[in-house]
């Protein structure tokens, strides 16, 4: 993780390491190089604004020396330039600060799931098998038929297995900038509300707890 | 009125009284002096005649000079008297009956008495008077043009610099960073004039670029303290062994901090497209543009029963930043979801090298000037921060696009065009 804010760092790493990952950071560009050629890493956040330079570079330096590494930007807003240069530079995905931590999450999974298993790993909760790849869902052995936002919705919780999950991020998930354009916590509770309801049928059980008035869990 | 005018007609104004006043009274004199030559003219004769008489006491009772001006009769009363009359008479000459003064007097030739009658024809000091007063008029609406001209002449050289500080100001705009030039006018008070404009322009100038400045660096300074606060609200947001009560009063916090995170991001942005920090430009097809953000808000327009027509028939291609295009048609469309009823409509059509986007709404008729403001909230909805329309508003501002707002047959109606 290459960010020069030590209190976002440290929050981010947090999170990552309730999720098991091993985090390691840099404030600078000079130090985000130094591990960039003594360690190999499954996977890099990078900001694009740092002290001593432009991030821009790291993903040019660690693309020559270990390309199997996946590259997360993370930018300010609105600087459609770095989403692009830094796309073209190999980098994965791309994130606009400010971003909430299940969604970083849910990135970070989906990268390492595609550069690590061709994206042909199969996600395997309780009764429910995921097969990201295809967009296809088995409960018990047989498809659930879902559409694409409940599929995405039911990929942002499981990638965020047990955590609390706001309304606002499964909003900013689902529709992005549109995240704020109208009564979209009503959209959100009625997605949740059809995606329970077909798992519950088909699994007899119920995954989601309600968390009063602030979001939901996905619970296996 | 301009200036001018008004200095003109002011000044052609009090000319003409004093001309009409001095013409009056001109006239007049020129009576006076004209009456008065014409007594002392007939005393003088008077005179004469007197002496003639006097010495040589004529033959007959009664006679008359030949051109009828002279008539001599005998009187048989010794009154002395002298006296002045005006009269008309036949003028061989002209044919008709012109006025004449006259001067009745008596006369003693030695032992007897005589009446004089004096005639002076007044026709010739009249035609005199005529004539010198149309040639003063004359000449006074010679002087009164003349003067006018001069004067306009005049007026607007002297104002010439005056003008000239107009237009520098009324070409001048807060926002440009031009440099502020007044001419040395060699005038002393148009000098001043111009010294005090440069020194309250460039005081304008500089504080609005401190303030921008302010206004942005704050702005840029807010994000990074409140992604912290987010980050760590949502973190101990995760803390399960929360109860109910914290977990929403820190939800709560949480929500502020995302609001004020937008809110500040909005603002950061708008002041970057005021800075034409969006350089970049290309041929955006807006139609494409529409259709594919539409197809994404597709499901937020059902969730509310909103029906959605796009008729986008004609191809609208505006030159501008890509990712402005994308926040501008973004915004409308937010737009017209957010301040839709349910039930409602939405109608997307092109034509003219214009795309218009048509909505219901809840309120009526919106006073367009106030609508693009900043914060110039309809609604309390705490989901819009009031920015959204400032923001297309500026976008298109700077992009060479116009964004006009009406409101017929109960929808609002956006519509975007190049500016003519």
């Amino acid at each position: 993780m290459i960010e020069d804010e030590v209190a976002l760092c440290e929050t981010i790493v947090s999170y990552l390491e309730e999720e098991g990952y091993r985090c390691e950071h840099a404030g600078t560009v000079e130090l985000g190089n130094e591990k960039v050629n003594l360690y190999e890493y499954d996977c890099m956040l990078v900001d694009i604004g740092l002290p001593d330079g432009n991030g821009l570079s790291l993903i040019k330096e660690l693309k020559s020396c270990h390309p199997e590494t996946g590259i997360i930007i993370i930018s300010a807003k609105n600087s459609m330039d770095d989403k692009i240069s830094g796309l073209d530079m190999g980098a994965d995905d791309y994130l606009t600060k400010p971003f909430h931590l299940p969604e970083l999450n849910s990135r970070i999974k989906s990268l390492l799931r595609r550069r690590k298993f061709d994206g042909k790993q199969e996600l395997v909760i309780d009764k429910i098998t995921i097969l990201p790849e295809s967009k296809q869902v088995l409960v018990g052995g047989e498809p659930l038929q879902l559409t694409r936002k409940e599929f995405d919705l039911l990929m942002f919780f499981v990638s965020n297995r047990g955590r609390m999950l706001t309304k606002e991020s499964i909003a900013e998930h689902l529709w992005g900038d549109f995240a704020d354009a109208a009564d979209s916590f009503d959209f959100v509770y009625s997605h949740i509300k059809n995606l329970r309801r077909k798992l519950a049928e088909k699994a007899a059980t119920d995954y989601f707890r309600n968390v009063y008035g602030t979001g939901y869990i996905f619970i296996e | 009125m301009k200036l001018q005018t008004k200095i003109n007609i002011r000044f052609l104004a009090v000319t003409f009284l004093v001309f009409s006043v001095a013409g009056v009274l001109f006239y007049f004199a020129l009576g006076r002096v004209v009456d008065q030559n014409i007594r002392e003219m007939l005393k003088s004769r008077k005179a004469y005649i007197d002496l003639n008489l006097q010495q040589n006491q004529p033959f007959v009772d009664s006679s008359e000079s030949p051109d009828h001006t002279i008539f001599i009769k005998r009187i048989y009363s010794s009154n002395k008297y002298r006296q002045f009359s005006d009269t008309l008479a036949y003028d061989e000459e002209e044919k008709e009956l012109v006025p004449f003064r006259k001067l009745t007097f008596s006369v003693k030739s030695g032992d007897r008495y005589y009446e004089v009658i004096l005639l002076q024809s007044l026709l010739e000091s009249e035609d005199l008077q005529k004539i010198i007063f149309y040639f003063m008029t004359g000449l006074f609406l010679l002087v009164l043009s003349v003067l006018f001209f001069v004067n306009r002449w005049l007026s607007v050289k002297a104002w010439n610099p005056f003008f000239k500080s107009l237009s520098v100001l009324s070409l001048w705009k807060v926002g440009e960073n031009k440099a502020i030039n007044f001419d040395r006018t060699g005038i002393s008070e148009f000098d001043q004039l111009n010294r005090t404009l440069e020194e309250m322009m460039r005081k304008i100038q500089s504080d609005f670029v401190n303030l921008k400045e302010f206004t942005e660096n704050a702005s840029h300074e807010i994000q990074t303290p409140l992604a912290i606060i987010k980050s760590k609200l949502e973190l101990v947001l995760q803390d399960k062994t929360l109860n109910d009560q914290q977990n929403q009063r820190i939800h709560a916090a949480f929500e502020s901090a995302i609001r004020l995170s937008k809110l500040n991001e909005a603002l950061l942005l708008l002041s970057k497209i005021e800075n034409q920090q969006f350089v970049e430009k290309a041929e955006i097809d807006f139609c494409q543009l529409i259709q594919s953000r539409v197809e994404y808000l597709e499901e937020l327009f059902a969730l509310k029963r909103i029906e959605v027509v796009v008729a986008l028939n004609e191809l609208a291609i505006f030159t501008i930043n890509p990712l402005l295009a994308e926040i501008l048609i973004n915004n409308l469309l937010s737009n017209t979801l957010r301040h839709n009823v349910e039930n409602g409509k939405v109608f997307i059509s092109s034509g003219n090298q214009e795309i218009t986007i048509s909505n219901t709404g809840k309120l009526a008729d919106i006073e367009a000037s106030r609508l693009f403001q900043r914060f110039a909230k309809q609604t309390t909805s705490s989901e819009s921060n009031g920015l959204g329309l400032a923001i297309a508003f500026e976008i298109c501002k700077t992009n060479h696009l116009e964004l006009n707002y009406s409101f017929s047959n109960g929808m609002h109606h956006f519509s975007i065009k190049p500016k003519s």
